[in-house]
């Protein structure tokens, strides 16, 4: 009879398969604890100066500070389509911070993303792109973030949805996207581009909101710099498919990484706001490696006739426009609402904002940033200075922001009506 | 244009341009003076008034959007003989220097207060940040509002008590 012996062969043969399984699995999924220390590590001086650079070109600030008087206590946090991520404590602090955390701990959770007790960190945190950093700005930054004033703010929970509150599934997430090659610099481009380079994908960034994301959450790095979102904020693109209506010179674009202002053509809000408040503190001369590497990608957007070159004021509604009175509302609410500062008649000043049809979330392919944008304004962190716009949430009803957006994308700039905007501007009122 | 405008609580009926400031509708229609006139560009909050309960900057309202809405502005809150918490507290903290600001910076305050009764020091920090006093008092100012929150605390634990 050979039957039972053949299907006892195949068992343990599945058996063995499942066995070989578990043990690919947990390797995956498990790291080990890093022994805590207890001392409080010395660094050579200097170092910490050059973390601090190090920490403003990474943003570090823009997701682990949320009271300014309490630097990086952590607490931000961030909606992901698995669920809310918080930022945690990355102060010195040895209960609820980083305190007793080795440099080898560190290091690991830079380039792995694995706490020091060994449970894996979500992707919300970009070691994906930190796993690139230098060892010399990775120490630098250690002795940065270890020589902080230690703050007393434990982790809040996360709120994910299921199956995501199971860590060690990030392992699998690690073994699509962490790739954890050294930077490596392209011999046919100048230093300055390859530092910018370098500055972008390992410290800044960058493409972690301006490159669209997969289903499962990693960079879709096929289409690199394409435009992204964060925050529900749409992320313009960086390269050929930029939405700016004018051409970014290099110029404008240090400018705008140092202030958050581009004269005359763009001003930072939203995400971008705290990541330009970050820049604001690192090397000038970094930021200008940034704005070369940057201006290389959005120099390959075409020349394009839009109505931002066009003095004056935003037109009256045709009298044959299909939408006419949802048009005459829009107009309204613009000319009455939003002229008094951004009519192209108003002289330069500390008041004076962009004509709108220079604005470039007019001609981003979705209308959320220019809702978030008129419902909150442009707030400026507690004594920062940057420019001010008035929020109008609880001045425009539905209606009226419905009716603003849709004049100012038809008639502002001359594109093509955003299929999702009323629902956009109904799902979320703040 | 006529405009039919609810202002603490009271109906009034103005004939005016469309692209008018509810500021000046306040100020030149219906004479409350309380709300001031700063930049004009919603820069400053000394035109800060209640629209359903939520500060806005009359500078930049257009009397055409306002509809139906609720209106308040610091005359709702009291008298010069019958003050409103809120306004006893900034006369406790001596909160005014010059006090072109003031009626703002209490109708930014009360929008807090309506909505949260018991803020935190940074929750009334943040909140009343839009707002400008270039006389320097913001101490005084953080304190009456602190005051106020206390005094309307205690008042609700004396009600149910």
């Amino acid at each position: 009879m050979k039957g039972p012996g053949r299907r006892r062969r195949l068992w343990w043969w599945l058996l063995a398969l499942a066995a070989v399984l578990a043990v690919v699995a947990f390797a995956i999924m498990w790291r080990p604890a890093i022994a805590p220390i207890t001392a409080a590590p010395r660094f050579e001086p200097g170092l910490v100066e050059k973390g601090a650079r190090v920490a403003a070109l990474g943003t570090c600030a823009a997701c682990h500070t949320v009271d300014p008087s309490r630097p990086f206590a952590g607490g931000f946090g961030l909606d992901t389509p698995f669920g809310t991520v918080y930022s945690t404590n990355i102060t010195p602090d040895p209960r609820t911070g980083i305190g007793n955390w080795s440099e080898e701990a560190f290091t690991r959770a830079m380039r792995e993303g694995v706490s020091r007790d060994g449970h894996l960190l979500y992707p919300a945190f970009p070691y994906n792109h930190y796993a690139r950093m230098t060892g010399d700005d990775v120490r630098a930054l250690y002795a940065y973030f270890m020589t902080r004033p230690p703050l007393d703010a434990p982790a809040r929970t996360n709120e994910m949805t299921f199956p995501f509150g199971f860590r060690p599934l990030v392992g699998f997430w690690n073994l699509l996207y962490l790739d954890d090659a050294p930077f490596a610099s392209d011999p046919k481009q100048s230093a300055e581009w390859n530092r910018g380079a370098y500055v972008a994908d390992a410290m800044a960034h960058c493409s972690a909101c301006h490159t669209p994301r997969t289903r499962l959450g990693g960079p879709d790095n096929q289409r690199f710099f394409d435009g992204g979102e964060a925050e529900d904020w749409y992320v313009p693109a960086l390269n050929a498919r930029s939405p700016s209506p004018l051409p970014w010179s290099r110029e404008h674009l240090a400018a705008y990484l140092r202030t958050g202002i581009a004269p005359g053509h763009a001003a930072a809000g939203g995400p971008m706001q705290s990541v330009a408040e970050n820049l604001r503190h690192a090397e000038p001369a970094d930021i200008d490696a940034l704005a070369t590497y940057i201006h290389s990608f959005l120099a390959q957007a075409p020349e394009r006739a839009t109505p931002a070159t066009r003095p004056g004021s935003l037109p009256v509604p045709k009298a044959d426009d299909p939408d006419l009175a949802r048009m005459r509302l829009g107009h309204e609410v613009y000319a009455n609402a939003c002229a008094r500062c951004h009519d192209a008649g108003r002289a330069e000043s500390s008041g004076t904002a962009l004509p709108l049809q220079q604005a470039v979330a007019l001609y981003d392919p979705d209308p959320r940033s220019l809702i978030h944008l008129v419902r909150d304004g442009i707030a400026p962190p507690d004594g920062e200075p940057a420019r001010w716009m008035p929020g109008f949430g609880a001045i425009l009803s539905d209606e009226q922001t419905i009716a603003l957006a849709a004049y100012l994308r038809r008639y502002g700039a001359g594109q093509a009506d955003w299929p999702d905007l009323a629902e956009q501007v109904r799902k979320g009122k703040p | 244009m006529s405009y039919e405008l609810q202002v603490n609580g009271k109906r009034h009926r103005v004939d005016t341009d469309a692209d008018t400031p509810l500021l000046y509708v306040l100020r030149n229609e219906l004479g409350l003076n309380g709300a001031k006139f700063g930049c004009g560009l919603g820069q400053c909050g000394a035109c800060t008034v209640t629209l359903d309960g939520a500060p806005v900057m009359s500078c930049i309202v257009p009397v055409s959007v306002v509809g139906a809405r609720k209106i308040g502005t610091v005359e709702g809150l009291g008298t010069a003989t019958q003050p409103g918490v809120l306004q006893q507290a900034f006369i406790d903290e001596q909160a005014a220097q010059c006090g072109y600001c003031i009626a703002g910076m209490i109708m930014r305050a009360q929008a807090l207060l309506d909505q949260h009764p018991a803020p935190s020091d940074e929750q009334i920090r943040r909140h009343m940040m839009p707002n400008l006093c270039r006389c320097g008092t913001h101490m005084r100012i953080l304190r009456a509002v602190r005051r106020a929150a206390d005094t309307l605390k205690a008042q609700d634990g004396g009600g149910r008590s």
